[in-house]
């Protein structure tokens, strides 16, 4: 039963001509240029560019999923009326929550496994089945804080305003989480900012597995937080939203 | 078996009393219009009847049960004053969607028949005009078989073919023995679909009948004549009549009993009646008439 309102919740976005250009399309589109650019020289970890910025592309086309698929969609059915119509059928409402979530993560996945794809063909990108396993499910999940936070600003903030606080957000997050630029080439000050943004732990995960390293304690610690504080924020967010519905 | 019980409820917002005091059963299988002016508290009694408010006084039961626990369990259906569709579901995605909560639903080519969506089935909510969008919203209203049905003012944005379109399938869901509540407005429309009216202004029953009782009971009909310069004295104590009003030499009687009050006017007084002419009170006068009293 449930599972038909995880279905419709995809649907719709796959066919939300928004989500596809600016969260499908622009990712592995950004990944293919600057690849392309770049793709051969070797970063400061000797890791080639190719594979680091699969990561940073990757991570930013999850990054803008997680936020795209929650915030203002949420922010427009609790004011249109379709939450309050959902409410007065027999879906309970914690399903309604954990449906938003899980539809969120699953949405994560196209972009994120586009860009490796396309890092794959067009850069043969080779790692090991270990890091392959641990990098998909570490950036994938690690997109909990920032679907947590677009369920957050769609919960309390009406359409218009949690359009462009989605957008800055996720705008803030990608380029001080050096997602666009790499981190070392950031000032100190925003620097020291990035290290307590989720975004830049979330990506710094990836880049280590990438370059065969072992994840620094302080970014899982990092995201972990993140995503309990937001976690719970979201669901209390969500919780309101659905009963004033 | 009681489909809706409101004992003694009340419901206010602030210092603003919507719903005050309110008793009201009706019996499962009827249909029933609830019929008030704006603000009357109409939409706040049917919120309560979902679960979506609470009362703050006395207690609402659906179906023998708390509302929020017949909603849990499909017993109910309701298309709500506003609710907008995911237009990028398609009308036959969005009523299978709602179909599936529900544990004993209809048939879903039932429902796009009932709710005369069935030439629009592929199209995307997105590109629906208003009328066929409240149709995809009945179809969802209607579509887990409720036992009881409640439509708050659900033809408010229609055009005229549209209404008459609407009350059709309303009558088809509610002919199958269910119980259905809706609010209008429109006195017509609740003279022409319901089996009683129950008529609330400032949150209280105001009148309760079907719509001829409730005509009936605020003097049926009004006597019109040129009285003149004639003196009016004694047309009050005319058989039937409830009220005079005299205005520039033009009397107007209310009266339950039009024939008595008129063979009383010719054959009990020796005024000179001209230009008499008898008019059925409608129940928009009705209406007006109770809505202004309490």
């Amino acid at each position: 039963m449930p599972f038909g309102y995880l279905r419709i919740e995809l649907l719709r976005m796959l066919r939300n001509k928004r989500y596809i250009i600016f969260v499908v399309a622009f990712p592995v589109i950004f990944y293919m240029i600057n690849a392309n650019l770049w793709g051969a020289q070797t970063t400061e970890g000797g890791v080639r560019a190719g594979v680091f910025l699969m990561v940073s592309m990757g991570a930013y086309g999850a990054l803008a999923a997680s936020m795209m698929s929650t915030a203002v969609p949420w922010a427009q059915e609790r004011q249109s009326g379709w939450l309050r119509q959902l409410r007065v059928t027999p879906l309970p409402n914690t399903t309604i929550i954990l449906t938003k979530l899980a539809a969120a993560l699953l949405l994560v996945l196209p972009s994120l496994l586009l860009v490796v794809l396309a890092a794959v063909v067009t850069q043969g990108v080779s790692l090991t089945a270990g890091q392959w396993a641990a990098l998909i499910p570490a950036m994938w999940l690690g997109t909990i804080p920032f679907a947590a936070l677009g369920l957050v600003i769609g919960s309390l903030l009406p359409v218009d305003t949690a359009q462009p606080v989605a957008m800055l957000s996720m705008f803030a997050l990608a380029l001080l989480g050096g997602l666009w630029f790499p981190p070392e080439a950031m000032p100190a000050t925003m620097k020291d900012i990035a290290d307590v943004l989720p975004s830049f732990s979330y990506a710094d995960i990836g880049w280590h597995l990438v370059s065969g390293e072992a994840v620094p304690l302080s970014d899982a610690v990092t995201v972990v937080i993140w995503a309990a504080v937001l976690g719970v924020l979201a669901v209390l967010g969500c919780r309101r939203a659905v009963t004033r519905a | 078996m009681e489909a809706i019980a409101f004992t003694d409820v009340s419901k206010s917002y602030g210092d603003v009393l919507a719903v005050d005091g309110l008793d009201l059963t009706v019996r499962a299988g009827t249909t029933v219009a609830l019929l008030g002016p704006n603000g009357a508290g109409k939409s706040t009694s049917v919120d309560m009847l979902l679960g979506l408010l609470r009362p703050t006084r006395g207690r609402v039961e659906v179906l023998g049960r708390p509302p929020d626990e017949a909603v849990a369990r499909g017993e109910v259906g309701a298309m709500l004053q506003s609710g907008e569709l995911i237009p990028e579901l398609t009308v036959r995605e969005t009523v299978d969607f709602v179909r599936r909560l529900y544990p004993d639903p209809l048939d879903p080519d039932e429902i796009l028949t009932m709710a005369d969506l069935t030439g629009l089935v592929k199209r995307r909510a997105g590109k629906l005009s208003g009328g066929q969008a409240q149709r995809v919203r009945f179809a969802m209203a209607v579509a887990g078989a409720p036992r009881l049905l409640l439509l708050d003012e659900p033809t408010a944005a229609m055009d005229v073919e549209s209404r008459l379109r609407f009350w059709a399938c309303m009558r088809d869901y509610a002919a199958g023995g269910r119980t259905v509540l809706f609010t209008t407005h429109h006195l017509e429309e609740a003279e022409e679909n319901s089996d009683r009216v129950v008529v609330i202004a400032r949150g209280r029953v105001v009148a309760d009948g079907t719509a001829a009782e409730i005509k009936a009971g605020t003097g049926g009909h009004a006597v019109h004549f040129t009285l003149g310069g004639q003196p009016a004295a004694g047309l009050d104590a005319l058989p039937g009549v409830t009220a005079v009003e005299i205005r520039s030499g033009a009397a107007t009687l209310r009266t339950t009993d039009a024939d008595a009050t008129v063979a009383a006017l010719y054959r009990g007084t020796s005024l000179e009646v001209r230009d008499l002419r008898i008019a059925g009170a409608d129940l928009e006068e009705a209406f007006l008439a109770l809505t202004r009293e309490s």
